[in-house]
This record gives C-alpha cells, structure tokens and sequence, in this order.
C-alpha cells in the first residue's frame, strides 16, 4: 500500500510527487511513456525525427518508436498536441510562465469584472493563489526573459500600440513585456557565441540560445539534468522528487516508473462512501498488468486522458462535466514577412509577450522550416487565393485568411527563415460543454476504449469568437508597427496545445467535477492534479504556472486531509530546483 | 460468358484510378495478361492478384507524387502537370511521397476495423453519380477480370496499406473535379489535375459531411457512421499539412541510425536554416529588454 499513486509524470503530476515527497509520504509515479533519461543518446535537433506525431521521440506513444502511436479521434480537421513521457507536453514547451488573470478569480472587483468567464471562475480568490504562485517562481526559478532580435522586433511593434510595459508579476492591465519564463538565462558564453567548443558547462550556463526548444532542452552540454536551461519537469520537478532525501528534511524519494499506462482507477464503497483504493497499470513492453493499492490517487494524465481513464474505470458522473469544458485558447496564427534579419528561429521558442485581459493576449514564437510550414498549413479557411471552406476573413492582414500553401508557402519560406517574425493570437475562451472528451466509437487499443475530443470551433461563444477576431487584429497592428511588409492570417484549425479545464475545479456541483480543493466530488480520495483541473482558460495566460501552483496547493490539501500534516507554503521558502545536491544524487543514480 | 459489369462500376474503377493504372494509355497491365481464358488455368488463386498489388502501390505512390507537389512544388513532371514547376527543389528532391506513404502504411495507427470498409468501398463502390467519362472501352470481360482480383484481394487477410484507400479518395475528388482526369499523363486522376484543380478537391473533402459519406456508398455500423464524416474531414486536412510538414523536414537526409543528416534538408537549402547545420546555440542574445531583469508585484 502506498501513501499516493500519481497517474503521469507531465506538467502537473511531478509537482505533487515531489512535494509530497519532501514530506516523507510514499509516492510512485506511473508513466505512460518513455523515460528519456538520456536525451543526449536519444534526441536530435531535427523536427521530424523529434515532433512527428506518429514516429518522433515526442508522441503520444510508448518508448518504442516501432510501435504505432496512440490512436486518438479528433472529429474534425484539427490537432491535438499530446505527449507521452517523463515531463509530458512540458518536455517541448517554451517556458513560459504568466500568471493567470486576477479577472477569472473568485471576488475579483475590477471594473472589467463582468467581461470575463463569469460562469466558471476559480472558486477561491487571486490572493489566495499568490502564495503559490510565488512558491513556483522561486523554485523553477522563473525569471524574466533575456531578448534576441526575435524579441527585439514584436517590442517594436509593440511599440507602436500605446500600452504600457508591465512590470509586475500580475497583469493588472492591456501591457506588454518580456516573458516571465522558466528558462536558466544566459550566463557566460551562453548566448555570446555560436563556437559549440565554447558552449560546454560550466562555461556556458543558462540559455544558449541554439533555438531546440521544440525538440527538447539538453543544454547547455555537459550540465546535470537539473541544471539545463529550460525547467521542463524532466529537468526540474521529476529530478526533485527523485533525490527528495538529500534536500527535504525528512524527505523520501519518489518512486518513478515510465512505459506504465494506467488502465483503470479502482474505488470501492466505504461507509457509504464511493472511494479510490488503487490503480492497474499494463507494462508497454510486456504487456504484464499490475497492480498497486494507495491511500490517495491523483490523476495527472493530462485534459484527454483523464476524462478517458475516469469513463474506462466505470466511474460515476453525476453531473455530466467529466470531459466537458475542454478550453484551449483558440489560437490562431499570424506571420509577417520582413526585409531586414528577424533572429526567428534562434533563442527560446518565445521570449516576448502582450497581454489583453479580458481579450487574450499575443507571444511571438521563433520555429524552424518543418513546424513553420506546418503552422502554414492549419487551417479552417481553406487555401489562400483557391478557396475559403466558408470563412476566409479579411481584416488588416492582406488577403483572406487561409493556408499560406503550395507555390506561396515555398516563396514566402525562400524569402529566408529569418525573414519572418510569427505571432501566436490566444483567445480569451469560455468553458463550453460542447467542447469536449468523450469515448470514442472507434476500436479501442491495447489500453482500453480511446478518447474522442471534439471542438466545435465554429460554435463557439459569442464572447470567445469576439476575443479572437479582437486579438487577431492586434496581432495584425503589431506586425505593421515592427515593419512586416506583409501579414497573413492563416484562422488555425484547432491546435490544441494550451489545454485546460476538462476535468474542472468550480464552485458549482453543478458544473464541475472537482472540489475547491482538487478532490473529485464523486469519489473520495481522488485527486486531480494537472491542466484538466483548472477551473477555465485563466483569460488567456499559459496555463504550466497556475496549473502548478494550484497543483502544489491540492498537494497541501491531500497532505491535510489524508496524513494529518501542516500546510507549508505561507511558512517555508521552496528548494531551488537547480540546487547542487540533487545534481550530485542525480549524478549517483547515473541521472 | 460472363454478364458485362455494368458501367457505373467500370465508371468507378477509372474515378479511383485502377482502372486507367491497370490498363490505360500507359497502364501497368497489358490487356493480355486479363485474359480470362488464363485465369481459367488458376482456379485457386487469381493470378492477376499478384499482377495487381504492384499496379495498386504504384498508382497510390503516383497519385502521392500528385498530393507532395502541391505541398511543395519543384523542378518535376508532377509540378508541371500541375502548372507550378520552380527552379529550386521541391517535394520530389525532399522525399516527401516516401515520408507520406511510410506514415500512412507503417506509422498511422488507423484502426483495421475502419481501414478494411473503407478500402473495400473505394474499390467495390458504385458511385453513379451520372459524371460522363470519356474512354471506357475496356472490353467486360477484362474489367471483370480486374474486379476479381480486387475481391480477393480485399477478402484475403493481407492488411491493405492505408495509402491505397488514400489514393483513391484523392482520385475519386479528382474526376469530381475534372471528369478528363480519367486520362493523360502519369497513373492517376489526382495527378493529372492543375493546382486549382486539386484545391477544388480538397474543398470538396473539407467541407464533407454527410455527402462523400455517401458518395462512397459504404455501410458503416451506426456509431461508426457519424465517425466516418469526421475522419475524413481530418484527413483532408491532415493530408496538406503533414504533407507539407514532410516535405520541409529533414526526413530524406536523416539517418536514424548514425542519427546525423546524410546531406542538407531541400527547406533548410530554401530557408537558408543553419548554414553550419546543427549548432549547440546561437550568439543572438541582445540584452534585457529596457534593462530590466526581475519584476515584483
């Protein structure tokens, strides 16, 4: 019998295990992916061999990239960005770490308040979410961004839009500013030269700038796993909750297990009580099933998976709202082509933002040929200058939206990679029933019946379509301001990489499938701990840091409820994740 | 004698484009080889099944060549068919039809279950939709020929590679398109079409729901039906966009087992993408943005 059993090793579940860890409590970790506990003999640079969907060392899949993918149904032209893994999607994110919007908390007076998600706010209040807040920017630690030209050229733009910079934690108002990432800046050479003998740690420490975001952090060469720069789980939480015996008094190392799909929750009746008693998970390589008991389960897989688990476990949903609620900021896509050097794909992924609450808000993202063809070509509005598939709207972009495709996409791209600067538009989105995860009719695979994620991207809120329309002109206006000659809008088909709120925390019973305090309303002793727990869409902010400040405030709340601890947030100051002892213990257990 | 197939299904083979791969102007099959009396000899297995796989993998691996280019047009007879030949390499030099077949046939985990109806609706479906098709002489007794080899094909337990059922959605939307497409230069209808063309075929997949459904004329179990609609909505648009993610990757020049690049990717040669190839990092870092490096609440 363990103290708790974490079900994924992504954004979310590292964050329970390892502060539950440093209390001293018994935690096994259950990944469904691969370890990649070597990236240096298992990765590249190259974005097929990295980003395939169906083949690259990031999927949805198990550890062997001859086996097919996971399967999953997406009923419309779409594309859902899942990755399996020890550090789950944040293993090819940017880093990125705004807080959420003050405007989609409980209590919040500004006299904005009524143009946000008034219906599924946080059931408790921003301040109460500060503490938090502050405990994961200290312990990543988060950091405003170092600039490259990428950057240099969206504060241009930005420039020209008369808002302020912001220069607090919180977003008080329509500003723009450096990302506050989770990214060690440069130090040294880092950043300074492009000699790869002078880029070895120590020499280089922090960010070097080399542009892999995407394809995943090893770097700078040479450092401990803990001490790379981008603070993806693989590299900050999971390392922690490994090695909590040398830097938590009293603390005991998590237990982690990858290539471990969990297949069913188990619960059982007690005093009248539904309650979660346990897991089964299949072995990826053998096919073995175990099975393991716990005290506490936190579901962790992510917004499509656990809505998947909780339907193939058989457990209850009174209300309907497993699944329900999926939001994803609706992005979309805008690229303007330049005549001067843009720097587009070298540094981190996005270092520059402009927030717009309660609108969204804007980053600029640098990618390389493949991803930036890709991003090209999803689209909801046909094909630019062939066919509009009912949409294509015009606006201060030139031309309809739609595909930058065939001939046009090959000029546009010829024109140089580092000719372009691209905006990511994110949209303000309401939680909406319809968008959703459900099973699907389709043949299940080896883990049982496979979800179904379904977007009705034309239907959605009247308020949510607004934001976009509102953001995307905006993003058009800083394009024209940082000199693009020209702009397109290509109306991305869903793309669903901000994922939030399909398993989520709310006030109401009515609308929700978690307490105010992570637990699953039907059954005891479940806990959710991941972006599917968020409450909404945060206003448009990327979700990492809330969902792991909430994550860190459920694993204080199971630590109260179940083994009769202290909370410790408002009395201690975090660990810092780069600490040199867990580099040496990683060091020891040939981490 | 055997009943002469009727013409809605002669119409349907040439729409998918076995018909004219098999045995038209530059077909893969001489007519001979169809020759019932041969067939005769063979009672147990169709001998024209082992001359069909090639000309099946052949006509999806053309009709490929066809959905690459209008990816990433090129220097090629494909792109010149299709009205955008480029000086500069396009999908043929990137690899991009071996990247995209690979995907469909080793790599897309697309349920059997679904795969096996569909592929058996593109080769058994009728689809008379009174589109008049220019060049049908083929003698019954051929065609019959032909359409039991694909029978028992589809019957035998052999996994059909998705790239074929592809294939034939692509020409199927092609002869929609253009009915002249039956005919011409390279193997397949798809191919044979300009770029505007093959974006009206793409149009009519995107904006399906319940139509091509029906247009293939298949029987799916209720919850599959609804399923179906979906998926093919997906594909449509999938195929353009992992195409195109193909066709500007590193896949043609990648060795998976050194894990190094054999020569410089076609995108990185267009994008002017690392001209050193891989870097360990970038001297791009300018400074802090107003000099500010930590910001407080």
């Amino acid at each position: 019998m363990r103290d708790v059993i974490v079900i994924g090793a992504g954004g979310g579940g590292p964050v329970v295990a390892k502060e539950l860890a440093a209390k001293g409590l018994d935690v096994l970790v259950l990944e469904a992916g691969p370890r990649h506990a070597k990236p240096r003999d298992e990765w590249t640079t190259f974005e097929n061999d990295a980003n395939n969907p169906l083949s690259g060392y990031f999927r949805l899949g198990p550890t062997d990239r001859s086996k097919p993918a996971w399967y999953r149904e997406w009923p419309q032209n779409s594309f859902v960005w899942q990755l399996s893994g020890v550090g789950g999607t944040t293993q090819h994110f940017y880093g990125n770490y705004p807080r959420a919007y003050p405007g989609v908390f409980k209590g919040y007076d500004g006299a904005d308040r009524n143009e946000y998600d008034v219906n599924h706010r946080f059931p408790f209040t921003y301040k109460e979410m500060v503490p938090y807040f502050e405990w994961v920017e200290a312990l990543m630690p988060v950091q405003t961004a170092a600039m490259g030209h990428k950057e240099q050229l969206f504060f241009k733009g930005a420039e020209t839009m008369g808002l302020p910079v912001q220069t607090t934690k919180t977003t008080l108002r329509a500003s723009y500013r450096p990302q506050e990432n989770a990214i060690l800046q440069p130090q040294g050479t880092a950043g300074k030269t492009s000699d790869k003998n002078l880029l070895n740690f120590p020499q280089a420490k922090g960010c070097t700038f080399c542009g892999y975001c995407f394809q995943g952090c090893m770097r700078p060469k040479g450092a401990p796993r803990n001490q790379f720069a981008k603070r993806s789980t693989d590299n900050s939480y999971v390392p922690m909750a490994l090695t909590a015996e040398v830097w938590a008094t009293g603390g005991r190392p998590a237990e982690l297990i990858a290539d471990a799909y969990v297949t069913q929750v188990h619960s059982e009746k007690r005093n009248g009580v539904l309650t979660a008693t346990g897991v089964t998970w299949r072995d990826n390589v053998t096919g073995d099933e175990h099975r393991e008991d716990a005290k506490v389960v936190v579901m962790a897989g992510g917004c499509t998976e656990n809505p998947r688990l909780w339907f193939n476990s058989g457990l209850p949903n009174p209300n309907d709202w497993v699944g329900r609620g999926y939001t994803d900021h609706f992005f979309d896509w805008m690229i303007g082509s330049f005549d001067d050097y843009t720097g587009n794909p070298k540094g981190v992924g996005s270092s520059a933002r402009l927030d717009y609450p309660p609108y969204g808000g804007l980053e600029n993202v640098g990618l390389p040929p493949a991803l930036s063809a890709f991003s090209a070509s999803l689209s909801d509005s046909g094909i630019r200058g062939q066919y509009k598939n009912g949409r294509g709207a015009t606006g201060p972009w030139d031309g309809p939206a739609g595909r930058v495709a065939g001939p046009e996409l090959k000029e546009l791209l010829s024109g140089g990679i580092d000719k372009l600067l691209t905006v990511l538009v994110i949209t303000d989105d309401d939680v909406e029933a319809q968008n959703r995860v459900t099973l699907s009719a389709l043949p299940a695979d080896e883990n049982g019946p496979i979800p179904k994620v379904t977007f009705k991207q034309r239907q959605r809120t009247k308020r949510t379509l607004k934001n976009r329309e509102f953001m995307a002109r905006k993003a058009a206006e800083l394009l024209r301001g940082a000199g693009a000659k020209k702009v397109y809008r290509i109306d991305w088909a869903p793309l669903i990489l901000h994922v939030q709120s399909s398993m989520r925390m709310g006030e109401s019973e009515n609308n929700s499938v978690l307490d105010a305090r992570g637990e699953s309303r039907a059954v005891k002793r479940l806990f959710i701990a991941d972006n599917s727990a968020l409450p909404n869409g945060l206003g448009g902010p990327n979700p990492t840091l809330t969902s792991q400040a909430l994550a860190t405030r459920t694993a204080e709340k199971i630590f109260q409820t179940y083994f009769g601890g202290d909370p410790w947030v408002l009395k201690e100051a975090p660990v810092v994740s780069t600490d040199p002892r867990i580099s040496v213990r990683l060091g020891q257990l040939g981490l | 004698m055997p009943t002469a197939v009727p013409l809605a299904r002669r119409a349907f083979l040439a729409r998918i484009g076995i018909l004219g791969a098999a045995l038209g102007g530059g077909g893969l099959l001489t007519r001979s080889l169809l020759n019932p009396a041969d067939a005769a000899t063979n009672p147990l297995l169709p001998p024209t099944v082992d001359l069909l796989r090639p000309v099946l993998a052949a006509l999806a691996r053309d009709t490929m060549n066809g959905l690459t280019v209008f990816c990433q047009p090129g220097p090629d007879a494909y792109s010149r068919t299709q009205g955008t030949v480029s000086k500069t390499p396009g999908a043929m030099e990137s690899g991009a039809t071996n990247f995209i077949i690979e995907s469909l046939d080793n790599f897309v985990p697309f349920p059997d279950a679904l795969a096996q109806p569909i592929g058996a609706a593109m080769v058994t479906g009728l689809a008379d939709t009174g589109i008049v098709l220019p060049g049908l002489e083929l003698l019954p007794p051929q065609l019959r020929q032909l359409d039991k080899a694909l029978a028992a094909l589809l019957q035998s337990d052999e996994a059909l590679p998705l790239s074929l059922p592809i294939a034939m959605l692509l020409n199927l939307m092609a002869t929609q398109v253009n009915p002249l497409a039956v005919n011409g230069p390279h193997l397949s209808p798809f191919a044979r079409l300009t770029y505007a063309e093959k974006a009206s075929a793409f149009e009519l997949i995107e904006k399906t729901d319940a139509d091509l459904v029906a247009l293939l004329d298949v029987q799916f179990p209720e919850p599959l039906k609804e399923s179906v609609s979906g998926l093919l909505k997906f594909v449509g648009g999938a195929l353009i966009e992992f195409g195109t993610f193909g066709a500007y990757s590193e896949y043609a020049v990648f060795d998976p087992k050194t894990r190094k690049l054999k020569g410089r990717p076609v995108s990185w040669q267009l994008s002017g993408y690392q001209p050193d190839g891989p870097v360990e990092g970038w001297d791009d870092f300018i400074g802090y943005y107003q000099g500010r490096t930590e910001v407080h609440d």
